[in-house]
């Protein structure tokens, strides 16, 4: 179990290495969907099922096919990848300061950090990060009727930012 | 430090690293950014989790509320910058240059 986790957690890592170096935008959303899936995997084995099937829905299903679709405009005839000469600089210098700072700063294994939340607590239907969510309806329904403000603001920034013909909020377009 | 605290406080950093290196696409810059809060939703989630402060749940959600509305302002400044100058490329935004 130990291992499987940190299994996910090197993953972690090398996905984001594989975002920061830059590649050609197709190859970093990859890298970006394969760092959210070993994500997820660390959040389960931690105990918090349901974030990590948010994480996976909005994150992955949401955000990244987007992206993903946006990366149409940023189209090239010969995308850089991984093993082109300027990229995999960046990709060695990056694992070389991670390996570093893993010299200086991990300690040990820590095992007893890795608990599945509400191990030792009494049997229950629901999760604790399930029922902690569902506390957002309740006493935190002040921060949701803001959220809901912030996304219907932005629905009209995006429309301003976009709207083209020098009207928007940005003359050139 | 934990292995996991040092993997995503490493995450922010490479997604941070990326971001200010970035060489020739703004898309790559907005993915950086994305990767950034990828990490921080890890980092809030595994909070709640290990701590066993249940009631801290819904910080992770609303992250990602907000973050999603970065996202699609990032990706409006991707659209318009793809409208005028024809790409996204960083070297073509040169109108202020002498």
């Amino acid at each position: 179990m130990t291992y499987l986790v940190s299994l996910l957690l090197i993953a972690l890592i090398v996905g984001l290495v594989a975002v920061a170096s830059n590649p050609a935008p197709y190859f970093a959303a990859l890298g970006l969907v394969v760092a959210a899936g070993v994500g997820c995997g660390v959040l389960i084995s931690h105990g918090g099922s349901f974030l990590s099937l948010v994480l996976f829905l909005i994150y992955l299903g949401g955000m990244l096919v987007v992206f993903a679709y946006s990366a149409a405009l940023a189209a090239e005839p010969f995308p850089e990848s991984w093993g082109d000469r300027s990229v995999l600089g960046y990709v060695v210098i990056y694992f070389v300061g991670v390996g570093l700072m893993m010299k200086f700063f991990c300690g040990g294994w820590y095992e007893g950090s890795w608990m599945i939340i509400d191990t030792f607590k009494e049997f229950s239907m629901l999760r604790g990060d399930i029922s902690g969510v569902a506390m957002m309806y309740s006493l935190g329904g002040g921060m949701l009727v803001i959220c809901a403000w912030v996304l219907l603001l932005t629905l009209f920034v995006v429309l301003e930012l976009t709207r083209g013909l020098s009207r928007g909020s940005l003359r050139a377009v | 430090m934990t292995p996991v605290h040092f993997s995503f406080c490493s995450a922010f950093i490479l997604g941070l690293m990326g971001l200010t290196f970035h060489r020739t696409h703004l898309l790559s810059a907005l993915l950086c950014l994305e990767g950034m809060m990828l990490s921080l939703f890890i980092a809030l989630a595994l909070w709640t989790l290990q701590f066993e402060m249940t009631g801290f749940s819904a910080a992770p959600m609303l992250l990602l509320a907000f973050s999603a509305c970065e996202a699609s302002a990032g990706l409006a400044l991707l659209v318009a910058t793809a409208r005028t100058h024809g790409t996204d490329r960083l070297q073509n935004l040169n109108l202020l240059q002498c």
